[in-house]
């Protein structure tokens, strides 16, 4: 266990200062959490400028905290396929992280915990923004801490497998990761709920929605914490079916997402694509 | 050669190189056409399931639309010397007989033409997939104002490429941070109307903000729910263009100098 830890916080540590040593820690949290916050107040602006004539105030701030907790999927999820692209094609050291003793799989964990406490950071300043200048509230009293707890432990543990599924695929496929990586983030943000119900997809795609652990995440999230959802369609699902949703979504795509990384690890090997840079 | 057609070579040889790489590399069509416009498709979902009018659709498409270009802005023109730099590229830039300024008016030029093919895409999806209307409009003031928002922003673009003559990833972290804020404060998706004090301000700053107000009143007259009247945009629209054009070009031949004196020109990975 202790060399796990070890080479856990090694490889985070090492992760941080490939990202923040660029400039001073201050500038590096400014940097950080400057695009959250931008798409924070970009929704805040579309719920001002229509405030006067839409409905729905409710429906919005269950948006709003969808959007706020998708920080995790495009800083985490897609950050991990943009790990393995920096390493590959910038600074060309992805041969030598794959040779040493930490090992691929357990650097991408030490340094997807970089993102995990980047995106936490972002999550709240987003909720921060929410609570000021949309409205959004919620009554302490009645958050169901203990279900809210699981529901965001589930949730990272969805995103973070997901995140070593995207970085297998880097690894396979070196000039399209650079594409992927943002497409699946958009992808998830269209799908899942994150800022208009999924009720307003066509029918196949509410499938793939359903099929999907970030639709049960965000609508969970949001009947813990607010007290209600944004989707008529996952109304009909009590809270114990939403978390035994969101349990066999998230355990389906963690056991199928670390099968697939190690097998895409493997193909790379096979194809030599370990270290073959195409950008630079 | 005159010094004017060897420039004019310079910007068509860039534009070239642009148009021609771009086809060989087909996924970056996702990445600049369509993942930009999928954003914009959400917006208008998120507008629709708040019950706003239908215009507001229609803003958040016209908003999407420009975000592609703001893209090209960003990343095709301002990270592009970025990228020259790290492939070891840029010193061929300089070596080069012509003006600076003719291969960036090429990368701008070339870039644009891709953008603006490209954004076929969001036309078909605000239009036919989404289905917004636009009120019967003037096709030479969409143009004029089109054409000057252009300008004015790949203009801006140039001013960000100097930046990379002298610094690298702290330049190239600017150019990411700003994608997000430069959208909010230009109001792609909502009337920069809305932002007050703060929309008069950004729209003196950033070009982007104005020419999507502009736009939209040319498309959706009062709909628009426009920050101010549109000849006063189309005239700080043109200061706009002026001021950065005259910008890029002090600023390339400055920038230039220091990066030579302090011999980080070609210093890729700093």
């Amino acid at each position: 266990m202790r060399p796990l830890v070890s080479r856990l916080r090694a490889s985070a540590w090492l992760g941080l200062q490939i990202e923040s040593n660029w400039t001073d820690p201050f500038l590096f949290t400014a940097y950080a959490i400057t695009h959250p916050l931008a798409t924070a107040l970009i929704l805040a602006g579309m719920y001002w400028a229509v405030g006067g004539t839409a409905q729905g105030a409710d429906t919005f701030r269950g948006l709003y905290l969808g959007s706020a907790f998708h920080n995790y999927v495009v800083m985490v999820l897609a950050g991990m396929g943009w790990m393995i692209v920096e390493e590959r094609e910038e600074f060309e050291t992805l041969k030598y992280v794959y040779t040493s003793p930490i090992g691929m799989f357990n650097y991408l964990a030490g340094r997807s915990l970089v993102k995990l406490a980047l995106a936490t950071l972002s999550t709240v300043l987003t909720l921060a923004v929410g609570w000021f200048l949309v409205g959004l509230r919620w009554d302490w009293g009645a958050v169901h801490w203990l279900p809210l707890v699981a529901a965001l432990g589930l949730g990272v543990v969805a995103t973070v497998s997901l995140g070593f599924f995207v970085a297998g695929f880097a690894l396979v496929m070196p000039r399209a990761a650079f594409t992927l990586n943002d497409g699946i983030a958009v992808a998830l943000y269209l799908l899942c709920g994150v800022i208009f119900p999924v009720d307003l997809l066509p029918r196949v795609l509410q499938w793939v929605a359903l099929a999907l652990p970030f639709t049960w995440w965000y609508e969970a999230l949001r009947r813990f914490l607010l007290g209600h959802g944004s989707s008529t369609l996952l109304n009909a699902w009590s809270e114990g079916a939403l978390m035994g949703w969101l349990f066999a979504t998230t355990l389906v795509f963690s056991v199928a997402a670390h099968l697939a990384y190690l097998a895409l690890e493997r193909r790379a090997r096979q194809l030599g694509r370990l270290d073959q840079t195409t950008l630079f | 050669m005159s010094t004017v057609a060897l420039n004019l070579r310079a910007t068509w040889g860039r534009t070239y190189g642009r148009l021609v790489g771009s086809f060989r590399e087909p996924t970056w069509l996702i990445t600049d056409a369509i993942l930009p416009n999928l954003g914009m498709l959400a917006f208008v979902m998120l507008y629709r399931a708040l019950g706003a009018p239908r215009s507001f659709e229609t803003l958040a498409v016209v908003g999407g639309l420009l975000a592609t270009y703001w893209i090209n802005v960003l990343w095709g023109m301002g990270a592009q010397f970025y990228w020259e730099k790290q492939s070891g590229q840029l010193q061929l830039y300089f070596v080069a007989p012509c003006s600076r300024m003719a291969i960036l008016s090429g990368m701008a030029l070339g870039g644009f033409l891709l953008t603006t093919a490209r954004s076929a895409f969001g036309l078909f999806l605000g239009f036919v997939v989404v289905g917004v209307r636009v009120e019967p409009f003037s096709l030479p003031a969409l143009l004029g104002v089109f054409a000057l928002t252009m300008i004015a922003l790949y203009a801006l673009g140039m001013v960000m490429a100097s930046l990379f003559l002298l610094w690298g990833r702290e330049a190239y972290h600017l150019s990411n941070a700003l994608y997000q804020p430069v959208q909010f404060l230009s109001g792609l998706y909502f009337p920069l109307k809305t932002l007050g004090p703060l929309g008069i301000v950004s729209a003196g700053l950033v070009p982007l903000g104005l020419g999507v107000d502009a736009l939209r009143q040319v498309l959706l007259g009062a709909g628009a729910h426009a920050l101010m009247p549109l000849r006063f945009e189309v005239a700080l629209l043109v200061g706009l263009c002026a001021f950065f054009l005259w910008l890029a070009r002090v600023a390339l031949a400055h920038l230039e100098s220091l990066a030579k004196r302090e011999g980080r020109l070609t210093q890729r990975w700093q």
